[in-house]
């Protein structure tokens, strides 16, 4: 007993010491080694997302440091876990420039992480690469924006949407700030085009029952729903509907936040012949994106799929290599300065990306895409140029007439 | 051989007085270069807010034998109060670009008050506290106690943090209140370390007062009775007490601290979001009560900082992914074999250690 109490004394106060200095860490510093950071949510209900998105961080950084590092150093990253938690973000973001004084970071999946980190990236002058889309009305001189801007991803889709007929329109997305920015966009557009909104829903982010607005959707009759609806509750939704017998035919649906990771959990059967919107798909036909699907799959097996932000991701990686490269040095002001010369571009996955020098965020192909029932996304229609971003949608007579401008 | 009679006799303070010390030199090692980079100084003050908030829920809990899973609601109220006086300092008593966005066009009624200094650092007091009094009143009156008491609170923090989450041109919703500076403007970077210092001891001064007001309370009688009511509560009362009105007063100040808390939070944190106020957050509050050892108010401090600073670590590097199971391993092995805590382990072996060595100096 005495023995066991003794032992379990030893292992806590090992555990202490441990905690307290902080162990792991491969710390490997060296002249011929450039850090940079990974802030993803690696445990929380956001992992699920988020580990996607750094694997295929990894995969570049591994990819650049096979082909000869950046300026001839090699590329290790530091990686923090923002557990889904803004404050968490925070509190790692500051820990990364401020301790780890990494080159630069990249990370973030939520708005409300980004929102919460961005002010950190601001006042330590340091730089940010945020691979998801999102809401836009956000222009940070210290974030480069890699996945769309809503003028390249909602507003393209609507353009679809009234090309094709549809008249009608149920807008439906989970309680926080990218549906409610999104159906603000949406609203101004479609009143623009004379579209009428027949209906507007909110879900909150873990609802599971939507037997309520299934009878208000009943009720409306649109022809199609607007789907901004996050993580579970497009489980939850689509099931329901499926369990009425709605399929594609009685309710045509345009999702934002459905990728192929999301495809496989809802299920195919479920899903077939719903549309999406993104910017690139697995299936995307171009010889970049052969390579990145192979060694995604090779890299993390073959059941994994790839999905826009997780390419996006990858981009970030690379541009910022790219940007470095043509800045001839790590420091942040210098490859800011590259990057707002507007010539940083690579030939990515999902065709070739610019970063635009004064909002930095991407030029980049917009892509409606149908489900199939391989669990693949196949592309119906695809825009001829890549599409310019325009976050704040000041190039769109509607967008200015709405007021959708933010403060200052 | 005084230091050790020091730490027999007054073994909580001086412990206290020794994480008080090491926490006010910190400062003094980064400006000597010692210690790299500012941040870790903005993180401590962070764990200096989760400490007060932990020396709350143990007055109620060690002490009172109230089980809170929801002081998460009163550390987010707090927090908020900060925030809103923060950010309108930020927009000049402008509308925030969320109010913009929700269609507001003035300043809504429950902003104005948190316009000016004075008023915000009252209710950064008076809204936990009028709260907490306002449940306490009913509920312990009621006579709920145990785990119905536990489910109400939970209930409570839950109901608010979705009220947060849907007034969203009030609250901004999940993205919460962002991109504020500290009460003494902004305090990152090399160039701010003034304003950081001064937040960093003000916040040091505050949890030593909150750890003086409540080792006070515990001390004297009313501590007794705090734990009369813990052991049992019906004898308490036909004792003559009034025990609701002992539970509420208690529970008031424990909200009251832990809303003193929130504000110090927000300073360091430069935001507030709903997930302060969820029940997992409140239930990782009462771990670190657990942790550190209940019942002993430097125990809560112990456990606040412990298990902070000991996720601040262990999440990233190699145990990024893995660091959740080794807390929890950490709390199973804590619960089942030393529910002391750190403390009750250091009280159970130190007086042997401390005669064994005397016996040792006896004979040499």
């Amino acid at each position: 007993m005495n023995l066991k109490k003794t032992l379990l004394t030893t292992l806590a106060a090992g555990a202490l010491t441990a905690g307290i200095f902080g162990c792991g860490g491969e710390e490997e510093k060296s002249q011929a080694t450039v850090k940079v950071g990974l802030l993803h949510s690696l445990t929380g209900p956001m992992a699920i997302s988020e580990k996607a998105v750094r694997d295929a961080e990894v995969l570049a950084i591994e990819q650049i440091n096979a082909a000869g590092g950046v300026l001839g150093k090699k590329i290790i990253f530091v990686e923090e876990d923002g557990a889904s938690e803004p404050a968490t973000f925070a509190t790692k973001a500051e820990k990364l420039v401020d301790i780890e004084k990494v080159a630069t970071v990249f990370g973030c999946w939520t708005s409300s992480s980004r929102k919460a980190v961005k002010p950190i990236f601001e006042e330590y002058k340091s730089l940010l690469w945020y691979p998801v889309q999102y809401e836009g009305m956000e222009a940070s001189p210290n974030i480069v924006y890699t996945g769309a801007a809503p003028n390249q991803q909602i507003v393209p889709a609507i353009e679809y949407l009234i090309e094709k007929g549809y008249k009608k329109f149920f807008l439906l997305g989970s309680d926080y700030v990218f549906p409610r920015t999104a159906n603000m966009i949406i609203n101004a557009q479609a009143k623009a085009a004379g579209i009428s909104v027949v209906g507007e829903e909110y879900a909150d982010m873990d609802q599971t029952d939507f037997a309520a607005i299934i009878s208000k959707i009943e009720v409306a009759k649109p022809d199609v729903i607007v789907n901004t609806l996050n993580g579970t509750g497009n489980v939850s939704f689509f099931k329901q509907m499926s369990e009425k017998n709605y399929t594609s035919k009685e309710y045509m649906t345009m999702s934002f936040s459905i990728a192929e990771e999301e495809v496989s959990t809802i299920g195919p059967s479920i899903l077939k012949g719903h549309l999406v919107s993104w910017n690139y798909y697995q299936t995307t036909k171009t010889p970049e994106n052969d390579v990145f699907v192979a060694a995604y799959k090779a890299k993390f097996g073959s059941n994994r799929v790839t999905s826009d932000p997780a390419e996006a991701a990858y981009d970030a990686v690379y541009l910022w290599a790219e940007a470095v490269k043509k800045a001839g040095s790590f420091a942040v002001d210098s490859v800011l300065s590259v990057i707002r010369s507007g010539s940083v571009e690579f030939t990515a996955p999902e065709g070739k990306v610019v970063i635009d020098g004064k909002n930095q965020h991407l030029s980049k192909p917009v892509r409606i895409g149908e489900v199939a029932e391989d669990g693949l996304i196949h592309e119906v229609f695809a825009t001829p140029a890549p599409v310019s971003p325009d976050p704040y949608l000041t190039t769109y007579d509607w967008a200015v007439k709405a007021g959708l401008q933010p403060l200052n | 051989m005084r230091l050790l009679n020091l730490f027999l006799k007054h073994g909580s303070d001086t412990t206290f007085g020794i994480i008080v010390f090491i926490l006010a030199i910190m400062p003094v090692l980064l400006a000597a270069g010692v210690l790299n980079g500012g941040s870790t100084i903005l993180f401590l003050g962070k764990c200096i807010s989760f400490a007060i908030v932990a020396i709350g829920i143990d007055l109620i809990w060690g002490y009172t034998g109230i089980l809170s899973l929801g002081h998460g609601l009163y550390f987010g109220l707090g927090g908020y109060a900060m925030a809103m006086y923060l950010k309108l300092q930020a927009t000049g008593g402008q509308i925030t670009d969320f109010m913009h966005i929700g269609g507001l066009t003035e300043l809504p009624l429950i902003w104005k008050p948190f316009l000016h200094a004075p008023g915000s650092l009252f209710l950064i007091l008076i809204i936990p506290g009028l709260t907490a009094w306002l449940v306490g009143y009913f509920i312990f009156k009621n006579r709920v106690k145990g785990v119905y008491f536990s489910i109400i609170s939970q209930a409570l923090t839950w109901a608010a943090c979705s009220i947060f989450i849907a007034m969203s041109p009030y609250t901004n919703g999940n993205v919460g209140i962002t991109e504020i500076k500290s009460i003494f403007g902004s305090i990152k970077g090399s160039a701010n370390q003034g304003n950081m210092f001064t937040l960093f001891y003000i916040s040091l001064f505050a949890l030593v007062l909150i750890y003086a007001i409540s080792r006070f309370l515990v001390t004297r009688k009313f501590g007794k009775v705090l734990i009369a009511i813990r052991d049992g509560e019906n004898r308490t009362y036909f004792s003559g007490y009034p025990v609701s009105r002992f539970k509420t007063f208690i529970y008031v100040v424990s909200a009251v601290f832990a809303g003193i808390a929130g504000a110090i939070f927000v300073n360091f944190n430069g935001c507030i979001t709903p997930s302060q106020m969820t029940i997992t957050y409140s239930i990782g509050m009462v771990i670190w009560v657990a942790i550190g050892g209940r019942g002993t108010i430097v125990g809560a401090v112990i456990g606040a900082f412990f298990i902070n600073i000991c996720e601040y670590n262990l999440s990233s590097g190699s145990t990024v992914e893995i660091w959740q199971y080794i807390i929890g391993i950490l709390f199973c092995v804590t619960i089942l074999f030393f529910k002391g805590g750190i403390v009750g382990l250091v009280q159970e072996k130190a007086p042997n250690f401390i005669a064994k060595i005397r016996d040792r100096k006896v004979k040499a």
